[in-house]
């Protein structure tokens, strides 16, 4: 979907292609720009920005927010790979690791940006339910 | 014997090759490439190519009554054995749990199964009678051996293009799916986040769901009863935890095998002759038709029962209530995944793909024991 966008009297031509895709991927200009929205601060809405409809995201569960220190599974079954390690920096939306559960390869991302302290999973674990995963320091 | 006498022998295969031989052996080539090339349902399209390429060769004799592939038509598909010995190893794949802990998605599986009876519909309309219309029918339900099983009852004529419909559009869920899922939901549907919170199920309940099951079906649905009964003698097996042997057997050779026989079989009824004819072109017509409409059906009815329950339940799960178990239920899980990387709805999905299970199994057998009675 293509914007304009106006600040300081100057025009730009914006293209997001997916507004629920993390990051979100933005060409201003032709340049590409990777937005991560959920770790910025909100701008507040400016007559210029105003008439950009506001898109409602799904609102993310306790186990999903932005702002926990730790990365639990969504959904009980097994670890068999895993991408972090402590000390690794990792952007929010990153796959950090892979939960095969009922034989179907789940890729679960992280919910948050930041340093990686501790692993507590490892290849062939079994995980449940909620049970924490990784923990930011 | 003159050597006028022993040319024609010596060249009988040839001769006897028609330009509609041609056409099967290429497309037997072109399921062997999808199978190996496109890893597309291999274990199901190897062998039927396989026995396509078979049955196209003339004067081989294979398919023959007394021919390698006549001999298993008789073992295993005039008795419906393979078909059963299937459903073992399937029943030994499923965990009951994700629909044990939310029964209401058995709703699903019901509502799944609405496309068997509006193909039917729609095939007495076009002239087929009533027992081939049950039959192709069932397609809708993307469940390869409820489909062979009712067929050989009601309408062995036809199972050949019966079966490599069911088997055909198995493989092609992951295209065949999606657009309709895109087309009756809407982007705020497929984003409904469902928790994963499904209460334990006991492993006393696992134990007896199988045994009930059964009898119940059985003494309700008495046609269905060999199909169920198969389907929950291996997830009995599983279930039970005392028979580690058996469900492993049951999971790999025992539905190895019989699947390898059944789709040679299935494959070797895929002569020109028979299989070349409008009949054929107007079932893979109407079994597209009846996938469609089931699972139509169950995102329309995914769709109700979100908005019933304030929008706690993604609609998508809807399409995993046809049966084509467990890739439905799979595809459902992915198309929110991809929609909402953080969106796992894999066991609820689960639950509606094997209500779809047993709802294909349980119309089919209605089915034959409606039509039988009938015609």
């Amino acid at each position: 979907m293509k914007y304009t966008v106006k600040i300081e009297e100057k025009s730009y031509e914006v293209e997001i292609e997916d507004i629920h895709a993390r990051p979100v991927i933005a060409r201003v200009d032709g340049q590409r720009f990777e937005i991560h929205p959920e770790n910025g601060i909100k701008p507040e809405a400016t007559q210029e920005t105003r008439f950009i409809k506001p898109i409602e995201l799904p609102k993310p569960t306790a186990s999903q927010t932005g702002t926990s220190r730790e990365l639990t599974a969504p959904l009980p079954g097994t670890v068999v790979e895993v991408f972090v390690k402590p000390g690794d920096e990792i952007e929010l939306g990153k796959v950090v690791l892979v939960i095969e559960a009922m034989k179907m390869k789940n890729s679960i991302r992280s919910t948050r940006a930041g340093k990686v302290a501790e692993v507590l999973v490892h290849a062939g674990q079994t995980v449940a339910h909620k049970q924490a995963m990784v923990k930011f320091e | 014997m003159n050597i006028a006498e022993l040319i024609p022998e010596l060249l009988k295969g040839l001769l006897n090759f028609t330009w509609g031989n041609a056409v099967m052996i290429t497309a037997a080539l072109v399921l062997i490439y999808l199978a190996v090339f496109k890893e597309i349902e291999p274990v199901l399209l190897l062998p039927i190519g396989f026995g396509c390429l078979l049955a196209n060769i003339p004067m081989a004799g294979m398919t023959a009554a007394e021919g390698m592939m006549g001999v298993l038509y008789d073992a295993g598909i005039s008795t419906e054995l393979f078909p059963l010995l299937i459903f073992i190893g399937v029943g030994a794949m499923i965990d009951f749990s994700p629909l044990l802990s939310q029964p209401k998605m058995a709703l699903l599986g019901a509502a799944g199964q609405f496309g068997i009876f509006g193909t039917l519909i729609l095939a007495i309309l076009l002239g087929f009678p009533l027992n081939q219309a049950a039959s192709i029918g069932v397609i809708g339900a993307i469940d390869g051996p409820t489909s062979i099983f009712v067929a050989t009852k009601l309408a062995p004529e036809l199972l050949a293009p019966i079966a490599v419909a069911a088997y055909s559009y198995m493989s092609l869920i992951p295209i065949i799916q999606p657009p309709l899922m895109k087309m009756l939901t809407t982007k705020k549907d497929r984003l409904i986040r469902m928790e994963y919170a499904p209460k334990p199920v006991s492993q006393k309940a696992l134990l007896f769901f199988p045994v009930i099951l059964t009898l119940v079906v059985g003494l309700l649905v008495p046609e269905a009863t060999p199909l169920i009964s198969m389907l929950m003698l291996g997830n009995l097996l599983k279930a039970s935890g005392v028979v580690d042997r058996l469900n492993k057997a049951a999971q790999n050779e025992i539905i190895n095998i019989a699947t390898l026989f059944l789709g040679l079989v299935i494959g070797a009824t895929m002569d020109a002759a028979s299989f070349l004819n409008l009949a054929t072109i107007q079932i893979l017509g109407l079994g597209l038709i009846a996938f469609g409409l089931d699972t139509v059906a169950g995102l329309l009815f995914g769709k109700l029962m979100a908005v019933l329950s304030g929008y706690k339940i993604n609609p998508l799960i809807g399409a995993a209530g046809i049966s084509a178990f467990p890739m439905a239920g799979r595809l459902a899980a992915k198309v929110a995944n991809d929609e909402d990387p953080n969106n796992f709805i894999l066991m609820h999905a689960m639950g509606a793909n094997t209500a779809g299970q047993l709802g294909s199994v349980i119309a089919g057998g209605i089915l034959l024991s409606i039509v039988s009675h009938l015609v």
